[in-house]
This record gives C-alpha cells, sequence and structure tokens, in this order.
C-alpha cells in the first residue's frame, strides 16, 4: 500500500510517496502563479513516473497553505502536525523542531511517539521567515544560494535592530552606505533571523536534540547562528529539509489508511 | 416575555435574516423613540450599568466600534497601535457615519484601559460625556465604595439631562426588565451546553444586540430559542457529535469582528461559549432584586471580571465554571492587538488553563482585518488536531 503526501506552500510544492516503511518517492516545485494546477501535475508526474494509477494511492493527505483547495486530496491536516510526523520518520529520537519557512517561523516540541505537545508560531510579521532572507539577498545582490557561505566567511556580524522586514531591508541599505561588508551585514541578518526564531522557541521550551527544518535549514548560515543562540543544543538538519512536511503528511494518511482497514481494497498497480 | 405559542413560526433563514439587518432596524426605533422625546444614552463598556440609563426612561446603546472600515479614518488623530476596537469606536465619531452616536444625548464612558480613557477625551470635545471611574481592585471593599459613588454620580448627570428624578420604583423596575433581558442572553448562552450541539457559536454570537430594552428584538430572541428547541427535538446537529468544543475567552467581538469564530468553526472546530464582555461575562450574574437598588446594580457591575481589574482572580474562577458546564476541550484566548491588559493577563491565563485546568491553551493577538486569516487557519487547525 502506498499513500502520498502533499505540500502546498507559499513557496513551492513538496510531494511524497510512503509504503509503510519508505519514502519510495518526492519531488521538490515551485508553486508559480497556478499553485493548484501544479499541485496537480506535479502528482500526476510522480505517479506515473512509478507507475502508479490515482487508485494505487491509498490515501493523500495535503499539508501547507494550499491543504484546503487540493481536489485530489482525502483530508487536509495542519503543516505543524504533518513536519512534526515527518521529522519523527527522520530523525526519531528529535524533541523540539524548529521550522522556518517561506512566510512563516514555527518550534514544535514533540513528545514520545512524535505526537505534538505545543507549538508556537510567528505572528503577522515577516522578519525571520525565508521572505526575509530572499528580500535581503535581493538589496545585497547576491543569490540567496550563496548568501550562507558568504555570512560564514565573516567573522564580525552586526547589529539588526528592526523587526519590520520592510524597515530592516532600509536598514541594510543604512549599513551599506556606511561602507560595512556585506558578509558582515548578512551575518546580521541571520543573527537576528536565529534570535527570532530561539525567543519564540523559549515559549514552549527547547528539548533536545533540536531538529531545524524548511526551505531555511538549507542556509548553513542561519543554522550556524541558531546554533549560536543555542549553545546547549546540538542542532540536526535533516538531508532534504523542505520534505518533512509531505513526507510527514504520507506517514499520517498511511496510518489512516491503515486504520480505515482499506489496505486490501487499495493494493496494486493500474488495471 | 412574549408568548411564544401564540407566534407565527419564523424560518430559520428569516430569523437570521433579522439577526443579520438588526442594526438598521435598531436605527428606526432609536428614531422613533427620540422623536417622541426620549432621551439616547451611548457607552462603550460592560461596566455601564443599563439599568439606571432605564430608570432614567432613556435608551442605553451600545456604542461598541465592530466596523474594520472605520478604523483608518480613526487613525487621522489616533495612534495606528491601538486596539482595533477604540479605533473603530472613533472612526464613527470621525466619519460622522453612526445615527446611533450622533443621536445620543450624551455618552457614558468609563476608565478601563488607557487608550480608552484617552480617547473618550478626544471624544468629549465634540459629544456630552460623563466619565464613570472605575476602581480596579475587586476584592477592596473600599474600592466598591468609590464605584458606588460613581454610579451615584451618573445618576445624577442622567437626571439632569433628562430633567427627570430616577425613583427607588423606577430603579426596581428597570431592574426587572434588565434582568429579564440578561437572562434571555443566557439562555441563548446556554444552548452551548449541548453535546452534540446545537447552535453553532456563530450563530449565537449573530444575536448579539446593541440597544437594551429594545422588545422586538426580545421577541427575535425568544424565536432563537424556540428554533433550538426544535432542533433539539428534531435530533439536529450543529456539528459533528466529536467536534472540538472550545471556550473563547478574552477580548469582546461583534458584528463584523467573528474573524477568530469563523475560522475555529470553519476547522471544524465549536465554539460553546465566550468568556468575553460579548458572550457571557455581563449576563452570568444577575442584578439583585432585594436590597438598597442602586448599590445591587453598582455591585453586579463591580463584579465584572475585566482584565483592568487586579487581581483578576474571578476570570480564573468564571473559566473553571464555563470550561467544567460546557464541557470544553481547549481554550483559545482572543487579545485585539494593542489591547495590553488581556495581552499581558494571557501569561496567567496560559498557566491556570494548562495547570489547574489541564485543558489546551492557544493565544491568539489578532485585529480587525483579514490578513492573517490563513495564518490563523493553521494555528487553529493544528489545535483541533491535537484535541482528536
Ligand atoms: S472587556 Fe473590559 S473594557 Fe472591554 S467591554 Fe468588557 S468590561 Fe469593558
Ligand atoms: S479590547 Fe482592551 S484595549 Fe481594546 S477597549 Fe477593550 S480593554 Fe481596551
Amino acid at each position: 500500500m502506498i499513500s502520498c503526501g502533499i505540500d502546498i506552500g507559499s513557496r513551492t510544492i513538496k510531494i511524497a510517496l510512503y509504503d509503510g516503511s519508505a519514502v519510495v518517492d518526492s519531488m521538490v516545485t515551485m508553486s508559480g502563479s497556478a499553485p493548484q494546477q501544479i499541485a496537480e501535475e506535479c502528482y500526476q508526474q510522480l505517479l506515473n513516473r512509478n507507475d502508479l494509477c490515482s487508485n494505487g494511492i491509498a490515501f493523500t493527505t495535503a499539508t501547507g497553505y494550499g491543504r484546503n483547495y487540493f481536489s485530489l486530496a482525502d483530508k487536509a491536516s495542519s503543516e505543524i502536525i504533518c513536519h512534526s510526523a515527518g521529522v519523527a520518520f527522520l530523525c526519531p529520537d528529535a524533541k523540539t523542531i524548529i521550522d522556518i519557512g517561506g512566510q512563516d517561523s514555527k518550534v514544535m516540541q514533540l513528545l514520545d511517539g512524535g505526537k505534538v505537545g505545543d507549538f508556537a508560531m510567528n505572528d503577522r510579521c515577516a522578519a525571520g521567515t525565508g521572505k526575509f532572507i530572499e528580500m535581503v539577498a535581493q538589496t545585497l545582490n547576491i543569490p540567496v544560494a550563496s548568501t550562507g557561505a558568504l555570512a560564514l566567511s565573516s567573522n564580525a556580524s552586526c547589529d539588526i535592530s528592526s523587526m519590520c522586514a520592510v524597515f530592516a531591508e532600509s536598514e541594510v541599505i543604512g549599513l551599506l552606505h556606511k561602507g560595512i561588508p556585506a558578509e558582515v551585514i548578512l551575518r546580521g541578518i541571520f543573527d537576528s533571523v536565529a534570535k527570532r526564531v530561539v525567543s519564540l522557541g523559549r515559549k514552549v521550551g527547547f528539548r533536545g536534540p533540536v531538529v531545524f527544518t524548511g526551505g531555511v535549514a538549507q542556509n548553513p548560515g542561519v543554522v550556524a547562528a541558531i546554533q549560536q543562540q543555542l549553545i546547549e543544543h546540538n542542532i540536526v538538519t535533516p538531508n532534504q529539509p523542505q520534505l518533512t512536511g509531505a513526507i510527514g503528511a504520507a506517514i499520517i494518511g498511511y496510518r489512516t489508511a491503515v486504520a480505515r482497514n482499506s489496505a486490501s481494497a487499495s493494493i496494486g498497480a493500474c488495471q | 416575555m412574549t408568548d411564544i405559542a401564540t407566534q407565527p413560526e419564523q424560518s430559520e433563514k428569516a430569523l437570521f435574516d433579522y439577526f443579520k439587518g438588526s442594526i438598521s432596524d435598531e436605527i428606526g426605533y432609536m428614531r422613533e423613540q427620540k422623536a417622541a422625546g426620549r432621551g439616547i444614552v451611548g457607552f462603550y463598556c460592560e461596566f455601564t450599568p443599563r439599568d439606571l440609563i432605564l430608570a432614567a426612561g432613556a435608551m442605553p446603546i451600545c456604542l461598541c466600534g465592530t466596523n474594520k472600515n472605520t478604523i483608518s479614518h480613526a487613525e487621522t488623530l489616533l495612534p495606528a497601535n491601538l486596539c482595533p476596537m477604540i479605533k473603530a469606536s472613533f472612526g464613527y465619531a470621525v466619519t460622522g457615519g453612526c445615527p446611533l452616536l450622533n443621536d445620543s444625548d450624551l455618552l457614558v464612558a468609563e476608565t478601563t484601559c488607557d487608550g480608552k480613557k484617552k480617547m473618550y477625551e478626544v471624544l468629549s470635545r465634540d459629544h456630552k460625556m460623563h466619565v464613570l471611574e472605575l476602581t480596579q481592585k475587586p476584592q477592596q471593599e473600599v474600592a466598591f465604595k468609590h464605584w458606588l459613588a460613581e454610579v451615584e454620580e451618573l445618576k445624577q448627570t442622567l437626571e439632569q439631562t433628562f430633567d427627570t428624578t430616577i425613583t427607588e420604583q423606577k430603579l426596581r423596575d428597570a431592574i426587572k426588565a434588565m434582568n429579564a433581558e440578561r437572562r434571555q442572553i443566557l439562555a441563548i448562552q446556554q444552548l452551548g451546553k449541548h453535546k452534540p450541539a446545537i447552535v453553532s457559536g456563530l450563530e449565537i454570537a449573530q444575536t448579539r444586540y446593541r440597544v437594551a430594552g429594545f422588545e422586538r428584538h426580545h421577541k427575535q430572541m425568544e424565536s432563537f430559542l424556540s428554533m433550538a428547541q426544535r432542533r433539539l427535538d428534531e435530533g439536529y446537529q450543529a456539528a459533528p457529535t466529536n467536534a472540538p468544543r472550545i471556550l473563547l475567552t478574552g477580548c469582546p467581538t461583534g458584528q463584523g469582528t467573528e474573524k477568530l469564530i469563523e475560522i475555529i468553526e470553519e476547522c471544524g472546530g465549536l465554539v460553546v461559549v465566550q468568556e468575553a464582555c460579548s458572550g457571557i461575562k455581563g449576563v452570568y450574574e444577575m442584578v439583585s432584586e432585594q436590597g438598597d437598588p442602586l448599590e445591587a446594580i453598582a455591585r453586579k457591575h463591580f463584579n465584572i471580571p475585566c482584565s483592568c481589574m487586579t487581581p483578576n482572580s474571578k476570570r480564573e474562577t468564571l473559566l473553571a465554571t464555563l470550561a467544567s458546564e460546557y464541557q470544553a476541550d481547549a481554550v483559545i484566548d482572543l487579545v485585539w492587538q494593542a489591547c495590553h491588559t488581556y495581552n499581558v493577563e494571557s501569561v496567567l491565563i496560559h498557566d491556570f488553563v494548562r495547570d489547574e485546568l489541564g485543558l489546551q491553551y492557544m493565544k491568539v493577538e489578532t485585529d480587525y482585518s483579514d490578513s492573517d486569516r490563513e495564518q490563523l487557519k493553521v494555528r487553529v487547525q493544528t489545535l483541533l488536531e491535537l484535541l482528536q
């Protein structure tokens, strides 16, 4: 039996197939301007390349911002629940998850067995999210993918005090005019992102091991900055941190399908 | 109260349409009464004793702002970083678009939060205003004595403004009338106790009104109650039996600011009761019909567990009672952005709900705009999934 999890995020769409013990296949695409259509296409592509038809999928769970609009899903589940299930699968002893996505940051506390105990999420503010880092990279005219290495090349940091993404951008421009090098500014930006997410997490409490997921976890500069703020714990990043939500959704769906005893009815590929 | 058996049955749709459009009915009624020479008194807070205004023969109208469209107008004078309720209320004064406010002969204000208190000073440049000084230590009898003196002073202002004498008998009659109204509202709130649910939280919220002592609205609330009875008899369910039951606490909501209730119910939860001034806070206690009526009025209002009180332990007691009576599965605490008292108090409420009640707690800080709906849905849906 195979189940599918699809995470329709604000920036990217992630999709994973799970067979009860392992992730069979997965895919990541940009959401673009027609995310639901792209999601359906991804879904179809993934099925095709695995020789499956939709009957071959026992259960489909959607998560992410587009979760409530994906017509092929059997169920929509919150990304906090899905991320946690995904992380619990990939890193079974994880106790806390830091997740920074395109427009929000969250910290989740995991109970034994991978259930969410408590969680905190940023409110209506872009500071400390992927979008925020993108905006700064753009202002500095540096590709986002290079920002991490560049920040790590600097020994110095600077203080970014603005809480607002738009004002932080003007703060960055001010620093550039003062002649502060881009790598120092980037370190300052990552430090401010790290401070925000760590203080958000203090509300639920950090217990180790701490796993860092979401698109921003791919940025080594942010990972290092968070590690520096959270010296008491070792920060772990899964291989494909973007995929945890989709994997978790697939796992949750699998369990639901098992519980529904639908296993026997839905095994098999296209007739 | 009217005998409902003699009333023609109203369809549910007609009933809800009435509530949706009740503001125009209220405006019509107010104009009629004003034309007939009756005084109009606008007010902004549950601490204002409607009973006393009724006893003066005047009409009490709650002017709390729940319209997001007036906010930008308010921001031309007031700081943007202020509670949306204060801005929306004040916005009506700036735009001049609220007949209820325009026609008020007197505004009754109160010194609850600092934002409101100072906003009233600005408002008083164009409106006749009486300010009740609210004492804030509910445990102290001397605080009550001062509050009683404040209520007495309001009585004098009402007498002077409307050239009348508020006799003891008038007070007793007004208390009876207001208690009947409060009981009716309470009965509607208590429909939330049914499990499985026969009405949704959003439906209950629709029955809110602005004008106290308005007979037509009483009749509609009566119809709401009989509709609920009908649903009960027919075995109607407003939500699945296992829908998570939410106790909503914190800042008041109103017509147009039900975003959070909508989100909770769209995500599959059920708001069973609101521990807020828009819900049960003002009606779970009646005014005593024994003893000195003015003191009884003052006492009931003094007992409202608003976050402007310190310490506000009665809120915890009320939360505990409601959580058990309404079989709540979780508590969601609504804080309007920049409402400092509810915002800070949430630390205490969080610990109380988690540690003493053993329930899940979630705080939502938001304003009247829709920009964070999706973000709130993620949080609410997560909470609801955790409960299942
Ligand atoms: S919450 Fe407090 S200040 Fe607001 S209406 Fe109620 S009693 Fe008044
Ligand atoms: S919600 Fe808070 S800030 Fe707003 S009027 Fe009520 S007490 Fe004041």
